[in-house]
């Protein structure tokens, strides 16, 4: 009954309730909305991390991460994999072996981390191959021979592998991004010309170009002179199992692009067995073991177990690698929580008002409830649900818009390249695809409740102040 | 049967500077099946001294006996609970419920008190037909008169069988034809279901109608008659 009047009331003043609920439906659908965005990048370099680079869990030689040296092998790689196959929750697992090199061409060099791989297991595992930029080849396509070499895009611009030139093609793909006509005018004098780095492409349009122009189309302009001479090739410097310098030449098979620029400017990737071959590692040693989980939920309780198991050797999760992307996930729910208790606080304000405006313009009528009966519990109960009513009908509503608004735009994406040239550097990528966990909602329901209950207790201490006699005499 | 006793009861407000003896030592007593009006001129003190035998207000002196119960010895939220369990008020205006429908206006208080639905809905239906409204147990009291917004008070009064019913000015906003008819009601309510009236007013309809007619000047007693109709 006391809950059927208190719903009534609520819609007594629909103009008022109406106003609150639409601030709260707002209120939450933008807080909602923004943090779905912002977890797009962290859920995003969360995906890039375990899926691109890490997995979820690895094992090392003890001392492999500190130095890298070729001798520090896992001695017993059958037992590591036999622990890992029969552990719950364990989906893949795959070997590595590592050793520090330089990489180097004719024209530049650079420190690298080259990674030999099973090409089979890894296309199963990991997503890296769908990185590949378009043009430059193939993931160790069918016909690649052993001296391959996947590589980043940083590294290739390091090796001078990369090039900017505005060829005609390039000029017609500038045209049919729709750049200005006249901008393309002014380019045409570095029509052919090379440009071994980004720098000296932009210090040649720059003084060809406005600020506004630059500003518009450089974007444009670099990618449309990006060029890479399929085949490649480029040397790998590194020491063998006895400590003798060792290499070989390898053939770019393709070019990778990530979010992040270390990972991007460090890794290179060639085919395990020629590796094994160069460095005469046996076959059967691994630097590295790495195991996949049916679910990343798994491995804060996996880890340990494989851990247990693995006494002599070292066993991390990526959590424990990236800490700092890790802690963002442990306690991501809270940061948001804390932003939706601020939101919902400047949203409590409008509750506290309109509720205190319902209960001074009913002073008459509580004072004929407590007359006849009502005692003070109940009164104090109707008007805080009159007040939860406010607030869970306008966080529904926000909740609602914002669980459709982040579907739609969760699936076609937001692309933020145009305005944040920055943020790739930090390996969060530009392009967003807004997400937010199911359980956040859970959280947002209790909070948007409880500010139903604290909005109310000023207004409901008011209604309970009045006395029935003057309430019913008052004018 | 006694069903209210009041022993030389005083209450006076300090509000203002000079001192207000509202009520200014009064001995009475209301028996079961009483059809009472208080009348007076107006600041005498009819209203001060309803609100005191429903246990809206405590007296500064005396003592107020209402079916067993000495009302100073209450807490507030036990007054609260008396005047549900014992009381049925109605008012001069403001005595409905906006939101609800006439029908649940008059189960309101069998709500609170828990009735269950079955008895609730028999009970609410006997008394909208006895206020001869059960043909609009589903309008707001916006939709209805004054005088059928008292009748539904009347019947929400009574549902609950209180030990009485105290009603003040409960035709000051009428119509004398919805005057009549709701004293019509009254009357016959009070015969046939033996609820006692006490009631406060100004009305010469009301009083031709009453009993026992009391008369008070300032905070006292002058005159308490009983009238015989014929
Ligand atoms: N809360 C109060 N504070 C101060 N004085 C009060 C208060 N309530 C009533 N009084 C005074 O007590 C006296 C009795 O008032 P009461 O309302 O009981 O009169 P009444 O007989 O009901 O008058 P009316 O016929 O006009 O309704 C009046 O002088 C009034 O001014
Ligand atoms: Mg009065």
């Amino acid at each position: 009954m006391i809950t059927s009047i208190a719903w009534k009331n609520v819609w007594r003043n629909k103009t008022r309730s109406l106003t609150v609920i639409a601030a709260v439906t707002v209120g939450v659908f933008a807080g909602v909305f923004a943090m779905a965005a912002i977890n797009s990048s962290i859920v995003q370099r969360i995906d890039a991390a375990v899926n691109e680079e890490l997995a979820h869990i690895q094992v090392n030689h003890k001392e492999f991460r500190s130095s890298s040296d070729i001798q520090n092998v896992i001695q017993d790689p059958s037992t590591v994999i036999s622990v890992l196959e029969k552990t719950p929750g364990v989906t893949d697992i795959t070997g590595r072996v590592i050793v520090a090199g330089i990489a180097s061409t004719s024209a530049g060099s650079a420190g690298v981390e080259i990674t030999g791989i099973d090409i089979q297991k890894e296309l199963e595992m990991f997503t890296l191959s769908q990185r590949l930029i378009t043009g430059t080849g193939s993931y160790f396509g069918a016909d690649t021979k052993l001296n391959s070499a996947f590589i980043g895009e940083k590294l290739a611009k390091e090796l001078y592998i990369i090039r900017y030139i505005l060829t005609p093609e390039a000029f017609q793909s500038l045209e049919s991004k729709g750049v200005a006509t006249s901008v393309i005018e002014k380019l045409k004098p570095l029509e052919g010309e090379r440009f071994t780095t980004e720098k000296k492409l932009t210090a040649a349009y720059t003084g060809l170009l406005s600020p506004r122009e630059i500003k518009m189309y450089g974007m444009n302009i670099k990618e449309a002179a990006w060029s890479y001479r399929e085949g490649s090739r480029i040397i790998l410097t590194f020491l063998d199992v006895n400590g003798h310098q060792t290499g070989g030449a390898f053939r770019i098979s393709g070019i990778f692009r990530t979010n992040n620029d270390l990972f991007e400017s460090m890794s290179l990737f060639v085919p395990e067995d020629e590796l094994r071959r160069l460095t005469g590692l046996e076959e059967g040693h691994y630097h590295r073991v790495i195991a996949r989980l049916e679910d990343d939920d798994l491995t804060n309780s996996v880890t340990p177990v494989v851990r247990e198991a693995l006494p002599g050797l070292e066993v991390m999760s990526w959590k424990e690698i990236q800490t700092d992307l890790a802690m963002i996930t442990d306690y991501i729910n809270q940061i948001y929580a804390i932003f939706m208790v601020i939101i919902l606080a400047a949203l409590a304000f409008g509750i506290v008002n309109t509720m205190l405006m319902s209960v001074l313009e009913r002073t008459r009528e509580l004072g004929m409830l407590s007359a006849i009966g009502m005692n003070r519990r109940r009164i104090f109960v109707m008007i805080m649900l009159e007040s939860i009513f406010l607030s869970t009908v306008g966080g529904f509503a926000g909740m609602a818009v914002s669980a459709v608004v982040i579907a739609i735009t969760g699936h076609t994406g937001i692309n933020l390249s145009k305005y944040s040239e920055g943020m790739e550097a930090f390996g969060y990528s530009a392009h967003l695809f807004p997400t937010i966990g199911a359980d956040f909602f859970i959280i947002l329901t209790v909070l948007i409740v409880i500010t139903g209950i604290l909005s109310a207790i000023y207004p409901a201490r008011k209604a309970l102040q009045l006395n029935p006699v003057e309430a019913l005499r008052g004018e | 049967m006694k069903v209210v006793e009041i022993n030389d009861v005083f209450r006076t407000y300090h509000d203002t500077e000079v001192e207000v003896k509202a009520v200014n030592g009064v001995t009475l007593s209301f028996e079961k099946g009483d059809f009472a009006v208080i009348v007076g001129p107006s600041g005498s003190g009819k209203t001060t001294l309803l609100n005191l035998i429903g246990g809206l207000d405590q007296p500064t002196g005396g003592e107020i006996i209402v079916a067993g119960h000495r009302l100073s010895e209450l807490r507030p939220s036990e007054l609260i609970d008396f005047r549900m369990e014992h009381v049925g008020f109605v008012f001069q205006s403001y005595n409905l419920i906006p939101v609800l429908t006439a029908e649940e206006n008059v189960g309101f208080i069998l709500s609170l008190q828990k009735w269950p639905k079955e008895k609730r809905k028999a009970r609410t239906q006997e008394m909208l037909s006895a206020v001869g409204l059960s043909d609009r147990h589903k309008s707001r009291p916006s939709q209805l008169s004054g005088g059928q917004q008292q009748r539904v008070a009347v019947a929400r009064a009574l549902a609950a069988r209180p030990e009485f019913i105290l009603a003040d000015e409960p035709t000051a906003n009428l119509d004398s034809k919805s005057a009549e008819t709701l004293l019509d009601i009254m009357v016959k309510l009070n015969k046939d279901e033996k609820m006692t009236f006490i009631f406060s007013t100004h009305d010469i309809r009301v009083m031709k109608r009453a009993r026992r007619v009391i008369t008070l000047e300032d905070g006292r007693v002058v005159s308490d008659e009983k009238v015989n109709h014929r």
